[in-house]
């Protein structure tokens, strides 16, 4: 009986995760073509000097006929599914380049700052939030707690333009903008790898701060709840030290929820990576979409965010999977 | 003759000023003050201090004409003058006073974040409170309509949804709406679906209340302190997307909010190897942060006051 309800639960997981997929999928099929016109009609110029392309009736028909545009739009749906299938995410208008390998090519540096941020940011929440716990009977615990409340308030790009005016500009410790030193040469892989370090370090400092806060309480609120518990107490009972207790007894329950966290970490991240790689002009998909949106380059736009979606999607169903492998009371 | 009437009725006026009762007349009128002095010196410091600080941007916003010298968006002095006695925060690379362009802005983020949230609380709140009174397929429904747009990755959306159909503070407001409603609904439903249950509303049924007359009595009254607390989470998160998407260029372009002033900061070339950002940047930047701080301690006081034991999920 237990197992039918699991299973079902599972099963409307899952089926969420399609649905939503499905809506963003629709959103990206039916925003373009929901705008007046269409994209040939006009093309205008919006600074001085440049190029005013005017196309005859002809060009226009062929490039609609060319994307298909003039079909039902139930066909071009069937057409767009189809080209997602296949990897196909349409040219880039900037970039006149297929918009996957703009992604591609700008993806591992968002990677790279995401994945460090979510180690760093759950790594020092746990220990801070273990921490505050062990001295929730001292004031020190209700300072922490009520600096990092604040903190949290502040959003991403916000902490990241202090953190840029502050570290970069008044103290002119690490650099303005970009990921690595333009024009350089590398005396070996290590210093490759400092110099590359060195460019993400305050958007990554940036991206762990300001998931920090969520991590820390967790930690620091589930650790509470289970030193009640009664195992907690036998185990004190029976004459274990202190940090055993601590360790194996209450952290190893208390993570359990953090790895939840660390998966919906991700998603938030991802959403607010966009305006922390602005604020750092770090070049990765943030700062493309970024691009995208001043030049009105609609195909590399709906890519991104397809790219985006996604991931998070992913992550959702990955933290399901681990959190079933680690608490066995969830059955899979 | 005439007098008489006139002393007649001069008694007759003061006879019944007698009858009102002067007492109750006063303490009406003060009632709402002492009530309201009541409530603020339940809040904490930080939660105090957010009050002021939001009647502070309030009063800013109010009278921008009249603490201003200069309208915002006209020239008024020379490209990036630095702070003096014209310009109290000197001005912009168009020669525009920062002064008014920062209290003119709070009249942006204030509007949008309180369009935002009272549409969203609202407009959520009745729908959530109707599919958990209703119950059946409706809720079924709607549970599944809330559990997608949750899912959905909101900001990257926005800025997608913002670049089609074009910058305007309308569009803005609508997108954010449609991206904020889904949790006051959810919260609303179940607190229905809970307090329906109650003697007391099973009892007004039985004596033949009408469904209009039981939501809007005995179930609105008790959902609304919970939905006011999310209307000012929503509210601040409403202000973020707003300063955000006009950070990236998708404000609307006729109207100097706080995050048009960041953009146009930011987008300034060599602004960080210049002094320019120090009364450039900073001003629009603090007052974001302000704001946002006074609104979480005021959301986390109302939480603790309302009710102790209830623990809203924050951070989504």
């Amino acid at each position: 009986m237990a197992d039918d309800w699991m299973e079902k639960d599972r099963n409307s997981f899952i089926f969420r995760l399609l649905l939503t997929l499905f809506v963003i999928l629709a959103i990206n099929f039916f925003l373009p073509r929901m705008m007046p016109g269409d994209p040939f009609s006009t093309t205008s110029a919006d600074e001085v000097g440049e190029e005013i392309i005017v196309m005859t009736e002809e060009q226009r028909l062929y490039y609609i006929n060319y994307y298909g545009l003039d079909r039902p739009l139930h066909e071009q749906f069937l057409v767009y599914m189809k080209n997602l299938m296949t990897g196909n995410l349409g040219r880039s208008i900037y970039y006149k380049m297929p918009v996957s390998d703009v992604i591609l090519l700008h993806l591992p540096w968002t990677m790279l700052i995401v994945v460090c941020a979510t180690v760093v940011s759950t790594i020092s929440g746990v220990v801070l939030g273990t921490i505050s716990a062990k001295n929730r009977k001292n004031g020190s615990d209700r300072i922490m707690m009520t600096g990092m409340i604040a903190f949290a308030e502040i959003p991403s790009f916000l902490l990241g333009l202090i953190l840029l005016l502050f570290f970069s500009v008044y103290l002119r410790l690490f650099p303005l903008a970009g990921a690595i030193t333009p024009f350089a040469n590398y005396n070996g892989p290590a210093k490759q790898a400092w110099d590359i370090l060195y460019h993400a370090f305050l958007p990554i400092v940036t991206l762990s701060l300001s998931q920090l806060t969520g991590v820390y309480l967790l930690t620091r609120n589930t650790l509470i709840t289970v030193t009640t518990k009664d195992f907690i107490r036998t185990a004190r009972a029976k004459g274990l030290g202190e940090k055993t207790v601590w360790n194996r007894h209450a952290l190893r329950n208390a993570l359990l929820p953090v790895v939840t966290r660390t998966g919906f970490m991700v998603g938030t991240m991802m959403g607010g990576v966009v305006l922390v790689e602005s604020v750092f002009s770090y070049p990765g998909i943030g700062m493309t979409l970024r691009s995208a949106v001043v030049g009105r380059d609609y195909p590399l736009i709906q890519g991104i965010l397809l790219v985006i979606a996604v991931s998070i999607l992913i992550c959702n169903l990955l933290v399901d999977k681990i959190y079933g492998k680690l608490d066995p009371r969830v059955g899979i | 003759m005439i007098k008489d009437i006139a002393a007649i009725g001069n008694a007759g006026i003061l006879s019944f000023i007698q009858a009102l009762n002067i007492n109750r007349l006063v303490s009406s009128i003060a009632r709402p003050f002492s009530k309201f002095s009541e409530v603020f010196s339940k809040f904490s410091t930080e939660g105090k201090i957010g009050i002021l600080g939001i009647i502070c941007i309030i009063l800013m916003a109010v009278f921008a004409p009249v603490i201003t010298m200069y309208p915002p968006q006209k020239i008024t002095g020379d490209s990036l003058e630095p702070p003096s006695s014209r310009h109290i925060l000197g001005t912009d690379e168009l020669g525009m006073d920062i002064w008014s362009q920062i209290c003119y802005g709070a009249r942006m983020s204030l509007t949008i974040g309180l369009a935002v949230a009272f549409m969203a609380g609202i407009g959520g709140g009745a729908l959530g409170i109707l599919a958990g009174y209703m119950g059946g397929h409706i809720d079924q429904g709607l549970m599944r309509v809330i559990d997608v747009t949750m899912a959905l990755p909101s900001f990257p959306l926005l800025i997608v949804i913002s670049a089609f159909l074009g910058p305007s503070i309308l569009n803005v407001i609508l997108i954010l709406v449609i991206f904020s409603w889904a949790k006051p609904a959810r919260i609303a439903r179940s607190q229905t679906l809970s307090l329906k249950k109650n003697n007391y509303i099973i009892a007004a049924r039985n004596y033949g209340a009408k469904p209009f007359y039981l939501l809007w009595r005995h179930i609105f009254p008790e959902v609304m302190p919970i939905l006011l607390v999310l209307v000012i989470g929503i509210s601040s998160h409403a202000i973020i997307a707003e300063a955000g998407l006009a950070f990236l260029g998708l404000g609307d372009p006729t109207s100097k909010s706080w995050g048009m002033m960041l953009n146009h900061a930011t987008g300034f070339r060599s602004i960080y190897f210049t002094p320019y950002w120090q009364w450039w940047l900073l001003p629009p930047l603090f007052m974001l942060i302000f704001l946002l701080l006074c609104l979480a301690f005021i959301s986390r006081d109302m939480e603790r006051i309302l009710d102790p034991k209830l623990k809203i999920k924050k951070g989504f």
